[in-house]
């Protein structure tokens, strides 16, 4: 009997545990992490531009040519969001479905179609803020940011994530200073 | 007669933690409360470039922006790595010499109220906010 008191009570404190506030969600949610800095010089270039306007122009005019649309511009805040809709699928994936759907064919299956089973969406979403620089020079820091959400045919979210890959930023910013060249030598 | 009555104190405890679902239009603290975990007042006679290190902190925290408006003040951004977290920034001039920036964020359904949260936000605002009025490019 005792020993049953005893488990009774421990099973009460467990169940009044389970409803002491304790936040839903990671604790570090905002902290900044260690590989900031190295993320940020990714993230970030150094361009000449004759104005602010030029250089927002540029901007706009490397999204339109990379296919983004644009969501939002603060021009005082040089400040663009933009985002863009497209195919998630890889190539090896597609290859796989392609050949399963020979094999279905070549068979005399029916129903074949697998290429069409993979048809996943991302939608690639992108910040982009130029900064004048304090030196008062015609430097301005670009930085670019993005994320992109991968959804499935029902538009569940398959996945989300943060990206990083410094070959991407390395292709806008590329893109950035073609138009930037384009901008300059039009006006 | 013991069976019964323990039964009894288990349903409560359980019943304890279960909720209804209101219209939750009103928060659960105080407004004094949350503003005072989510505002910090910055010495600096610059609106504009508050808000742009508003905008470089939450990109380094791996934000995009979602909207801001320079005359209003409002930030939002959004991000998505494991879960989808919204924030929300304003920044609004005091008086000559002070910027007050106030901060609120939702994680999925759920309101960021801990004052720890809020506190490492303003710590990498801190930071952005010294390169800024030191001039470090």
């Amino acid at each position: 009997m005792h020993r049953y008191r005893a488990s009774l009570a421990v099973v009460l404190v467990a169940g009044l545990a389970g409803c002491a506030a304790k936040p839903p969600y990671p604790e570090d949610a905002l902290r900044l992490e260690e590989s900031t800095l190295e993320v940020r010089a990714v993230q970030t270039r150094k361009i000449e531009a004759p104005s602010e306007a030029t250089i927002l122009a540029a901007m706009i005019a490397v999204l339109q040519d990379m296919e983004f649309h644009i969501d939002r511009i603060e021009k005082p805040l040089g400040l663009i969001s933009a985002s863009k809709i497209s195919d998630a699928d890889d190539q090896g994936e597609q290859r796989f479905l392609y050949f399963l759907d020979i094999l279905c064919s070549a068979g005399g299956g029916y129903g074949c179609g697998y290429r069409g089973t993979a048809k996943d969406t991302q939608k690639i979403v992108l910040t982009m803020v130029a900064l004048p620089s304090y030196s008062g020079s015609s430097e301005y820091s670009v930085r670019i940011t993005m994320h992109r959400n991968i959804l499935d045919k029902e538009g569940r979210v398959k996945l989300m994530e943060r990206i990083t890959a410094p070959e991407i930023y390395q292709i806008a910013f590329d893109n950035l200073r073609k138009a930037m060249f384009i901008e300059v030598s039009e006006s | 007669m013991t069976r019964l009555f323990s039964l009894l104190l288990l349903v409560i405890a359980v019943a304890g933690c279960a909720t209804s679902t209101p219209v939750d239009i009103s928060a659960n603290s105080t407004q004094l409360q949350t503003r005072q975990i989510q505002t910090r007042q910055y010495e600096t006679l610059d609106k504009a470039m508050t808000m742009r290190s508003v905008i470089a902190t939450l990109q380094d925290l791996g934000f995009t922006i979602d909207q801001a408006d320079a005359e209003l003040g409002t930030i939002t951004a959004t991000r998505h790595h494991q879960y989808a977290m919204r924030m929300t920034v304003t920044v609004v001039k005091r008086d000559e010499k002070r910027v007050s920036v106030r901060a609120s964020a939702r994680i999925g359904e759920n309101a960021v109220k801990d004052a720890a949260t809020y506190q490492d936000f303003f710590v990498a605002l801190d930071k952005a906010m010294f390169l800024t009025a030191q001039r470090v490019d």
